[in-house]
């Protein structure tokens, strides 16, 4: 008895407080001295300390409610940690996991299926960083604005990026506002070193553009381009004029025309431009050597366009100033060419300029990928969207096979929103293994695909916050999308239903049905589109030119004189039909005038041919005559297309006059509209008038069918024999649309993936679905079994549940993708073909295919099993 | 023996009439209530301390440690404004319950 320690055991006794976090030293305390006083009480009474302190201790009761009670007074009751904590993470990682590999099939479906969608949204987030990335390198992207004007064309703005050669000199010498400003203007030239010569494009610019531009440069200086015998390369020009060797202090030498050349000191090389750039150049020199190039070369010549006038300002806010004081350039100009009356000025900042480049003539950015910022996205969502429907009809079904896991946890006091972020949690898991899968099919797959089938130097930066960003949020939105409604659908079921068997699930559940009727109508347009793209890709090319490109060649003529010597030379070779000259040549350079008919003013392209183009490229006529070869009245004569004649309201177009710079010209033909560009762009208006041989710059032939490579190598040779000096440019006619062909043609294989991708994900859905709706029927279908059904009887009982949900599905889908698939050929194409429903039915039936294969393989499972198993198993 | 939910439900007023009294701690107010019931009201005495965080949190009670004439120190806990609201509330409520059972029980109310 004198053995007992009562602080000893007190202490101890506190100890079981001290576990609990919670509790301070002063609720600690407090206890102590609850006990303490009642022993002492106990002991006042005549009782012995240990014995004291047992009663103290039993009347206190037990320490863990006391404890638990407490907690609810500590913590919040709602907080993310308590979540946490009441739904054990771990252990739902758990369950998660061995229920992903206890149905290895429904999870490679879910696992996969949204491992590829989140592959190609990876995709896609690479393709719009990069997109927001063009042109940012710049450091000065936010002071720099580039002038444009907006001219009326027919009524409508139009807005140019060039503008007038006078106005760049002029706002630096009367704005103050303006810092400096830099003008930029190019020209094709010749550009030998050596041996090696090439056409090239010229830039020539004010010293400061380096400035205004901030290119990486790997050699030399940016102050060289000061001097006037100075030249700047491109990277990729380094490499093509001087291989490995450093060009600093080479000279190269500059044709700009016949007897009209100049040679340049290398002072300087760019780095290769980062990846995501809009901007570019080839080779840099002053902006006072256009004064060599063109000898009429004059500064305050108002008809005159720059490429490009940039201006850099201190005040950002200053612009809308500037604009106000851009009055008087506008007066000066219309007064010199009121053909090209300017309507305003606007200015674009460069950081900008890439992406409002598309709806801008002319200028020095450029902007391919409108249709890619708009369609990819699409796609990425269309694909997450298959992928998020797959993962919730499985879920919902698959959810038959764990009630009694979710009742028993009902029973033991989880209560619906537990259940509710048991589920989620669990799907955040899947989908954090598809995230895994998915980025890395996406950066070893999706990507080098990509890039290959583009061209565009895409480049995933893992390092950035965004690219994490993008990562979490693709992660949370996938995880709550495709758990959202199978966790409130499972969470809410009665858990007293659920034991005694009387719960239905998920068999004759409407959303499951609507959800894979919204698949199937989704793949089906898919493949629709898919199938349609193929089709149109064979109308296109079996779509006329309006002339006959087949046995045409061409060359440059490249301000040489040499047309009339290559003429004389060709025609001796029986192969060589006709040899013709223009100034300008069908599907190579255009170009544009301006004509006034009843005093109402119309943008023309034209084309200045020499006699004879229009039989030779066989253009149809439709009314009138051709050009007659040394007829002086021809001389102010014009051959019109249809669209041109159909613009000007002519009624009888030939002989009717019109005014080109205030002379008059009379309509003597009409030809049948061809396609000057390709079938991306309408045709426009145009014009035709005939030009004398001095101005030619390209020589045409028609060749014998079948010796058109024959005729191309003696052009060549002759080329070569008259011109030592200068590089061939020309080839065949059919060849100038090459680009055309090539991107139709990846066009055509991109939206064939997406369809096979979009098949993919709605037969996997599918066959997830069926075989789990199988396999729930097990017992019944043995008692079919074993009762006598036949193949048949099986087959049409599987098909029975499927075949309302496909027809109403393809009923929507079908109309759905003719419209669908319309809409995509009218935005990229102007003359599509048209649409019929091969295409669309072509799709249904391969969707029925698919469904069908999905039920056999099921049927067939079936018919093989062994009844007696089926009925042992439940 | 009062049962034990019946007893859960009055803890609250009880310890907010005790404390009216004056202010005290937690191992005589427990007391109290034992005295107070005759035993009939069964407690474990830890029970007590988390319906007293409760109510201070609440801020029904305020609590504050004292040494004054004692041999030990001791938490005090009183009586608020807001806690002498609360109980006029549970005065009231627990009168309405009282008067209901009364004209159940009274067979003179009944007939009336």
């Amino acid at each position: 008895m004198t053995d007992f320690n009562s602080d000893k055991a007190i202490k101890a006794w506190l100890k079981q407080f001290r576990k609990h976090p919670f509790y301070d030293d002063g609720s600690i305390r407090e206890m102590e001295l609850h006990l303490r006083d009642h022993m002492e009480e106990l002991v006042a009474e005549g009782v012995s300390e240990k014995i004291a302190f047992e009663q103290a201790v039993e009347e206190f009761g037990s320490i863990e409610p006391v404890a638990k009670e407490e907690l609810w007074n500590v913590k919040p009751k709602t907080s993310l940690r308590s979540i946490l904590h009441w739904v054990m993470l771990k252990n739902y990682f758990k369950t998660s996991t061995r229920s992903l590999f206890k149905n290895p099939l429904t999870s490679f479906i879910n696992v996969f299926g949204l491992a590829v969608a989140i592959g190609i949204c990876l995709l896609v987030y690479v393709f719009l960083a990069w997109d927001n990335s063009i042109d940012q390198f710049h450091t000065k992207k936010e002071e720099v604005y580039l002038a444009t004007t907006y001219i009326n064309r027919d009524g409508d703005l139009e807005q140019n990026g060039r503008t007038p050669r006078p106005l760049g000199a002029l706002m630096a010498q009367d704005m103050p506002q303006v810092k400096q400003v830099c003008r930029v203007d190019d020209g094709p030239v010749i550009i030998k070193f050596r041996d090696v010569v090439f056409n090239e494009q010229l830039r020539y610019v004010d010293p400061n553009f380096l400035d205004f531009f901030t290119f990486p440069m790997a050699k030399g200086n940016k102050k060289g381009l000061e001097d006037l015998n100075s030249i700047v390369l491109s990277h990729a020009m380094g490499i093509k004029y001087f291989g490995e060797n450093n060009p600093i202090g080479e000279l190269v030498t500059v044709i700009f025309g016949e007897n009209n050349k100049k040679e340049f000191t290398v002072v300087g090389v760019a780095a290769p431009f980062p990846k995501a750039h809009a901007i570019a150049f080839d080779f840099l020199v002053h902006y006072e050597n256009l004064k060599t190039a063109l000898p009429e070369f004059s500064d305050d010549d108002w008809g005159a366009f720059v490429s490009a006038t940039l201006i850099q300002v201190d005040d950002i806010n200053q612009i809308p100033q500037i604009k106000q004081s851009m009055e008087g350039y506008r007066m000066a100009q219309n007064k010199a060419q009121p053909d090209w009356s300017i309507h305003s000025f606007e200015f674009e900042k460069l950081a900008d300029l890439h992406k409002v480049s598309g709806r801008i003539k002319n200028d020095i950015s450029y902007d391919d990928n409108l249709e890619g910022r708009i369609g990819l996205p699409v796609i990425a969502l269309l694909m997450l969207a298959l992928a998020c429907l797959n993962y919730i009809n499985i879920a919902i079904v698959t959810a038959s096979k764990r009630l009694k896991e979710i009742g028993v946890r009902k029973v033991i006091g989880a209560n619906k929103r537990q259940v509710i972020v048991q589920f989620l949690l669990e799907n955040m898991v899947t989908t954090s293994f598809a995230m895994l899968l998915g980025v890395g099919m996406g950066i070893f797959l999706f990507l080098p695909w990509f890039i290959g089938f583009t061209g565009w130097d895409l480049e995933l930066n893992t390092m950035s916050s965004d690219f994490w960003l993008f990562i979490t949020s693709i992660l949370l939105a996938t995880g709550l999308l495709s758990g959202i409604y199978p966790a409130f659908y499972i969470s809410k079921f009665d858990t007293v239903s659920i034991f005694r068997g009387a719960q239905k699930f998920g068999k004759n559940n409407l959303v499951t049905k609507a959800f894979l009727g919204v698949q199937l109508v989704l793949a089906c347009t898919t493949i629709a589109v898919g199938i349609v793209v193929a089709q149109n890709n064979a109308y296109q090319s079996q779509k006329q030119w309006g002339y006959q490109p087949d046995q045409l060649l061409y060359s440059a003529l490249q301000k040489t004189k040499s047309f009339e010597n290559l003429k004389i030379a060709l025609e001796k070779h029986p192969s060589i039909q006709t040899v013709v000259g223009a100034k300008e040549h069908v599907g190579l350079t255009l170009d544009a005038l301006v004509l006034s008919h009843n005093s109402i003013q119309y943008e023309v392209s034209s084309m200045s041919v020499g006699p004879n183009y229009i039989e030779t490229l066989n253009f149809e006529l439709v009314a009138g005559r051709s050009f007659i070869d040394k007829k002086e009245s021809d001389k102010q004569a014009l051959v019109l297309n249809e669209k041109a004649v159909e613009n000007l309201q002519l009624k009888n177009p030939i002989g009717a006059l019109l005014t080109i710079q205030n002379v008059k010209y009379e309509v003597i033909g009409v030809v049948k509209d061809f396609h000057f560009h390709n079938f991306f762009n309408t045709i426009e208006p145009m014009v035709m008038q005939l030009t004398e041989e001095t101005k030619f710059d390209y020589i045409v032939l028609r060749t014998e069918k079948g010796s058109e490579q024959k005729a191309l190598s003696l052009l060549k040779k002759e080329w070569l024999k008259q011109n030592p000096e200068l590089p061939f440019y020309g080839g065949h006619q059919t060849e100038t649309w090459g680009v055309f062909f090539e991107m139709i043609q990846k066009a055509k294989d991109f939206n064939a993936i997406i369809a096979v991708v979009a098949v993919f994900l709605a037969g996997m859905g599918l066959y997830g679905l069926v075989s789990l709706n199988v396999s729930g029927r097990t017992k019944e279908f043995s008692i079919r079994k074993t009762l006598g059904a036949g193949l048949q009887h099986l087959s049409s009982n599987i098909l029975k549940e499927y075949v309302w949900l496909t027809t109403i599905a393809l009923l929507v889908g079908g109309p759905m993708s003719y419209i669908v698939s319309k809409a995509y050929l009218d935005m990229l194409f102007a003359y599509p073909m048209p649409l019929d429903y091969s295409g669309i039915l072509m799709a249904l039936v391969v969707l029925v295919v698919v469904l069908l294969l999905v039920v056999a393989t099921q049927v067939k499972k079936v018919f093989q099993s062994n009844p007696v198993k089926g009925l042992q198993a439940e | 023996m009062i049962s034990k939910t019946l007893t859960a439900a009055s803890t609250k007023p009880i310890i907010l009439g005790i404390l009216k009294q004056g202010s005290s701690y937690g191992y005589l107010i427990i007391k109290k209530i034992k005295e107070l019931s005759g035993g009939k009201m069964q407690y474990s005495d830890g029970m007590l301390y988390p319906v007293l965080h409760k109510m201070e949190k609440d801020g029904w009670i305020e609590s504050s440690w004292s040494l004054k004439n004692e041999t030990r120190p001791r938490k005090y806990y009183e009586i608020t404004t807001l806690g002498k609201e609360a109980l006029h509330q549970e005065q009231s409520q627990w009168a309405q319950v009282n008067s209901v059972l009364n004209q159940i029980w009274e067979p003179k109310t009944e007939i009336q």
